[in-house]
């Protein structure tokens, strides 16, 4: 007699857990690692830089109360570059490394033997993305982290702020994976499934020159279509600003419209990515 | 919902359109198929007729353009109806990073098996298919035959009802076959039905209680083995008989024709060929072997194959 049936949850942990083991299997979690340490070790060795001295030669300041507040933002905004270096770094790496996990899963006598089992389609891609995701999550805590606590031991002022960086790289390369996920199943083609996210990440930076682009066009059909596809592309870049906004403080930070509009295009994509999975004949 | 089939198919049709052209081809057309549960059955059919796109489609891998597919009663199109199902797809890709012992594990998850069990049980199964040393290398390392016999522990480890095998003796050599085919053989009597999808005759003939002939996306031939393989008749090869009394057999409606240690006589009926051998043994001639005229699988194969006209036989 077969056995009853295992908690869904305990199948959902075995794709994403078979995911993992792929990706270490491929290389990609040790690449990804080695690549990431390889941009510690930069930071570590290569950048002698003392921010706090660095920012009182540079400044010159005298008086106590602006020195300390000079200093401050002066370390605030160097956090915030190191930080959209380490938005576009672990971004796009962790979009490259994610592009063949889901062609794989699609080769012919594979994906026959997993869609016999009792489980539904959609549990399976699902389980194969949020696998991946959480390949590159350890990957960006890693990164971010490490990058973090050089700084901060190096200059002793620790930037909690500067962490953000972890939860917003990880929820823009969310988006841009379910965009991986959206052509991988279409086309079965890895280097398609990367072209595609960055290309919507290079035109996001596009999109993003609006306020000056729609000065620059003179109809009004131009316009308005340059608009609309500003709303509906992923925001890679206005995320990217929006980090560094918040790590320097900015009053003006707006990181809430990125991220809902970058969030409902994620989802209308992995919506879209599950519908065409499950009418698919393999 | 409890049925005495294991697979039941009405009208299942499955047409595959061209993207652009929009033509249309049909792989598998009107099939209504009935497998009773606890039987060893056998798909046959040439390249081409329609067998896997079948079998995926009793899978959900394949969705059907028309018609209605059940396993154990079950609707075939939900997840659960594959709970009893072990399957050994043919052209496998197994994941060649994880070991022997980790695709048991990973698969049997899939297949509703906790943890504790599946520690339990693979070392059992790996045992089952000759692999027992086996289990922590990787399956990279495995041959083809090993490989075929690693696929069928993971469709194995959940104790299936069904277990269905596309080809799986492709690429094998004899040793292998012969080991996949004991294998096959200790599951018999345990009520498990087996669905064999091959091209491989001698392996379905040897095998199989009941079998079916599909060509061209159609079932041409279906039944039990024996009664398809049945002739209607009986051969007795007789020796050291005198022309007289070959002059009287054939008045008694048999047709002695030459044989390779003495005339062989077809008879009609069982009871034509006793009234047969009476008159030979009292005419002094010896009965050298008596059996009954049939066909074999690859007459019956090439006859259900080869017409374009072939009518559906049902023989069960």
């Amino acid at each position: 007699m077969t056995d009853q049936p295992r908690k869904s949850s305990n199948v959902f942990f075995s794709l994403i857990a078979d995911t993992f083991q792929e990706a270490r299997a491929r290389w990609l979690f040790w690449g990804l690692f080695a690549l990431s340490s390889l941009l510690v070790i930069i930071f570590l060795f290569a950048l002698q830089i003392d921010l706090s001295a660095g920012a009182i030669s540079l400044l010159g300041v005298q008086s106590t109360s602006r020195r300390i507040f000079n200093i401050q933002k002066f370390v605030n905004v160097s956090y915030s570059w190191v930080a959209i270096v380490l938005y576009v770094w672990g971004t796009f790496l962790a979009t490259f490394a994610s592009a063949g996990l889901i062609p794989s899963v699609l080769e012919a006598g594979r994906i026959a033997l997993l869609l016999s089992k009792p489980i539904s389609r959609t549990t399976l891609l699902l389980g194969r993305f949020f696998g991946n995701l959480l390949v590159v999550s350890l990957n960006h805590i890693y990164l971010v982290g490490a990058v973090w606590l050089i700084l901060a031991v190096k200059t002793n002022i620790w930037e909690y702020r500067f962490l953000y960086a972890i939860p917003i790289s990880i929820f823009i390369f969310a988006v841009l994976l379910c965009v991986v996920v959206f052509v991988g199943v279409i086309s079965e083609s890895a280097a398609l499934s990367v072209m595609a996210p960055v290309a919507l990440g290079l035109i996001s930076a596009l999109l993003a020159q609006y306020p000056i682009i729609i000065k620059l066009l003179d109809s009004e059909w131009a316009r308005r279509l340059w608009m609309i596809l500003y709303w509906i592309v992923p925001k890679v870049f206005d995320l990217g600003s929006a980090l560094k906004q918040l790590i320097q403080l900015d009053k003006q930070l707006d990181w809430f419209t990125p991220v809902w509009t970058s969030a409902a295009f994620g989802f209308t994509v992995l919506i879209g990515a599950v519908y065409i999975f499950r009418k698919r004949d393999f | 919902m409890t049925s005495d089939f294991a697979i039941e198919t009405d009208g299942l049709e499955k047409v595959y359109r061209a993207r652009f052209r929009g033509r249309e081809v049909k792989a598998v057309s009107n099939l209504s198929l009935r497998v009773p549960a606890g039987v060893k059955f056998g798909l046959l059919g040439p390249n081409g007729a329609g067998k896997t796109t079948f079998v995926k489609m009793l899978l959900s891998a394949v969705h059907p353009s028309a018609g209605s597919a059940w396993i154990y009663g079950k609707d075939a199109r939900l997840p659960q109806s594959r709970r009893p199902v072990g399957y050994l797809p043919e052209n496998h890709r197994f994941p060649i990073y994880l070991t022997g012992y980790g695709m048991l594990d990973f698969y049997g998850s899939l297949s509703g098996l906790p943890s504790n069990e599946l520690r339990k049980r693979i070392p059992g199964v790996l045992d089952l298919v000759g692999l027992s040393d086996w289990g922590p290398v990787r399956i990279k390392k495995y041959s083809k035959g090993m490989l075929q016999r690693l696929g069928l522990a993971q469709a194995l480890i959940h104790r299936p009802r069904l277990l269905i095998l596309d080809e799986p003796t492709d690429g094998v050599d004899p040793a292998g076959r012969r080991e996949i085919r004991d294998i096959l053989n200790r599951l018999t009597g345990k009520g498990v039905t087996i669905f064999i999808n091959s091209h491989l005759l001698s392996e379905v003939e040897s095998f199989c209680e009941y079998v079916a002939i599909m060509r061209k996306g159609e079932l041409v031939l279906e039944g039990k083995m024996s009664n398809l393989l049945a002739g209607s008749g009986y051969t007795l090869v007789v020796s050291n008989l005198p022309s007289a009394a070959l002059t009287d057999l054939r008045e008694m409606g048999a047709t002695p024709q030459p044989a390779a240690n003495g005339i062989a006589l077809q008879s009609p009926t069982r009871e034509h060929a006793n009234l047969l051998i009476d008159k030979i043994r009292a005419a002094g001639g010896l009965l050298d072997s008596l059996k009954p005229s049939g066909a074999t699988l690859e007459d019956l194969f090439l006859k259900a194959t080869a017409s374009d006209d072939a009518i559906s036989e049902r023989a069960a």
